[in-house]
């Protein structure tokens, strides 16, 4: 690659070594705060930039704290375990967005017919000898026959 | 309500029972007993009741308004500071839950037909004929059917007896602005100092000129005083939290608020300026955040609970008139646009002109003996202008309640209002010793703003 002078074209695109984590907030946040856990080296600008030129996010302020991780807990041995630390960023997103941060594990449909426990059973039951049989395409040979 | 808490401290030693408590039954004049009232030093909440009645009580009965604002902030505990000046997104909308005020946009038609009251009127520039104007009573009539022209324009204004000559107040401004900031040979501005370098100087230079000026006008602000960067403070509860840490944990708090705040000018009159609105009037909503303050970003420290409007409470200029702000280095407009924050240059102004008129009216009320328990029974009123040197902003404010503890909103209906409008340029620029751009209608409006005075005056 040419070596690049101020104003020249970019000819080569560098991906930062940070991460970004969007985490659900402990404490109920306004709706336009994000909360991140973010790399401990990265700074208010770094994650200004970050968000708005990699992911287009329109940026309007942000405010970092870094939480200690406890050093309480003892090992098998009785030495100290530390919990990492860890850099907390709560970033206002701007023109008026707003995020709630979703449901990861919504509950699952439940089946409206009576759930005994034979019908969980046969159910049980119907499952496990769908996977006891094979390839369907193999016409019910087993698999061991074969080349 | 601040010192309600700590009243159990004391309590040692003192012979309360020869003091008659509030909450005590009526006891017919025959009864043999003292009268059976819950403990005040027990950890129940008949106690805590009863200690702060006792609290309420004893600020009723304080015997002078120092004593009572003394007694008011006497407990310290950790508090919200609110600045008025903040770079907070949306710190207005925050700022109106927290003072339960309702934001107006526009000026009420009371200020812009105060022109017809005032025995000044603009004649415009281009139908400058002085002698041709009739001049009219002093008081001028109707300002109730002027109050829908009067929003137009000046003709209306065209009633006075001696016309406010427009000319020459577009002179006094601009010679006020030419001379600090192209006749007076500066040095460059130290950094980030450019605002107290001209546009400080020529806003004190503009104020003063012009109340000198129009003090024949309005004999208000003859008897007015004019202070350079006074300080002007409130505290005040709203809202309840619970404590989170230390060994007050678990115990549920009024959530406490301080305003600091140093107007760059204020005037303060000996009389108080007429109500907008009458008290109880509707004219919107409060915004309702559920949210703890914390997430504006706002900070918690402890310090002295002071109430201060700019004087003592014996000074008899005891009511504001109008502030004048400026906006510090760190809000520019340059910087909000370089942020792609545009939007947030309005909130600026607002949040300054809310929070300032808050703090200074219920300061003011409270100079009167008006506290949470004892409400207003009048609205107090107060003007203030924000600017940045070149953009201003004009804000109106009707403190019509301070009630605003846990205890006193359930029942209140009234809210506090705020009228205010957008920031618009007073010139546009300064360049070879004259000033292009002049906007007349900014001046005309400042003018106005000084000339408001009680009906009687």
């Amino acid at each position: 690659y040419p070596l690049f002078q101020l104003g020249g074209p970019q000819l080569r695109i560098f991906r930062p070594n940070f991460f970004m984590l969007a985490v659900r907030p402990g404490v109920p946040q306004p709706e336009d705060t994000v909360q991140f856990r973010v790399s401990m080296e990265m700074t208010k600008v770094d994650i200004k930039n970050y968000l708005e030129k990699i992911y287009n996010v329109p940026v309007a302020a942000v405010r970092t704290r870094i939480q200690y991780g406890a050093n309480n807990k003892r090992n098998h041995k009785n030495q100290r375990v530390k919990k990492p630390d860890y850099k907390v960023a709560y970033v206002q997103l701007g023109q008026g967005q707003t995020f709630q941060f979703p449901n990861l594990f919504p509950d699952k449909e439940q089946d409206t017919e009576t759930r005994s426990f034979d019908d969980f059973k046969n159910k049980y039951m119907e499952r496990e000898k769908q996977r006891q049989k094979g390839d369907p395409r193999r016409g019910g040979v087993p698999d061991w026959f074969g080349l | 309500m601040a010192a309600s808490r700590g009243r159990r401290l004391l309590w040692h030693g003192r012979c309360w029972f020869s003091q008659t408590e509030s909450g005590v039954p009526p006891q017919p004049p025959d009864s043999l007993y003292p009268p059976i009232v819950a403990s005040a030093t027990a950890k129940s909440k008949a106690a805590k009741r009863r200690r702060l009645e006792h609290f309420n009580q004893r600020v009723h009965a304080a015997a002078s308004i120092e004593e009572k604002l003394r007694l008011y902030g006497q407990l310290q505990r950790p508090k919200y500071m609110l600045y008025p000046q903040t770079f907070a997104l949306n710190a207005d909308r925050w700022y109106r839950s927290f003072t339960k005020t309702v934001f107006v946009p526009g000026l009420p038609p009371r200020a812009a037909a105060a022109a017809a009251k005032a025995p000044g009127a603009v004649a415009p520039e281009a139908a400058e004929t002085p002698a041709g104007v009739a001049p009219e009573a002093a008081k001028a009539p109707e300002p109730g059917t002027a109050a829908p022209e009067a929003a137009k324009s000046p003709e209306l204004a065209a009633a006075a007896a001696p016309c406010l000559d427009m000319g020459e107040l577009r002179s006094l401004a601009c010679d006020a602005l030419l001379q600090e900031s192209f006749y007076q040979n500066k040095k460059r501005p130290f950094l980030y100092r450019d605002q107290d370098h001209t546009p400080g100087p020529f806003l004190t230079q503009l104020v003063s000129t012009l109340a000198a000026f129009l003090c024949g006008r309005n004999p208000l602000l003859a008897a007015s005083s004019l202070d350079l960067k006074p300080q002007v403070n409130y505290y005040w509860h709203h809202g309840e939290e619970v404590v989170v840490h230390g060994h007050r944990k678990g115990r549920v708090d009024p959530v406490r608020f301080q305003i600091d705040d140093n107007p760059h000018l204020q005037i303060r009159v000996p009389k108080q300026l007429p109500e907008i609105v009458p008290l109880e009037s509707d004219l919107g909503d409060v915004p309702v955040i559920d949210h703890k303050p914390s997430k504006l970003p706002l900070f918690k420290k402890q310090y002295e609970n002071k109430v201060y409007i700019g004087s003592k409470v014996a000074d008899p200029c005891c009511y504001g008139h109008t502030q004048f702000h400026l906006i510090p280095d760190k809000l520019k407009r340059e910087k909000f646009v370089r942020a792609n924050l545009e939007d947030q240059i309005e909130v600026v102004y607002r949040a300054n002109g809310i929070a300032s008129l808050f703090a200074w009216t219920a300061a003011q009320a409270m100079y009167q003996g008006f506290w949470n328990e004892a409400d207003v029974t009048r609205p107090f009123v107060s003007q203030a202008v924000v600017t940045d040197g070149k953009y201003f902003a004009f804000f109106c404010y009707q403190l019509n309640t301070l009630a605003l503890t846990v205890e006193t909103i359930q029942n209140n209906p009234r809210k506090n209002i705020c009228w205010g409008t957008d920031s618009k340029p007073l010139y546009d620029v300064v360049e070879d010793g004259s000033v292009k751009g002049f906007n007349d209608e900014v001046l005309l409006q400042l003018v106005r703003f000084l000339l408001n005075r009680p009906k009687e005056l």
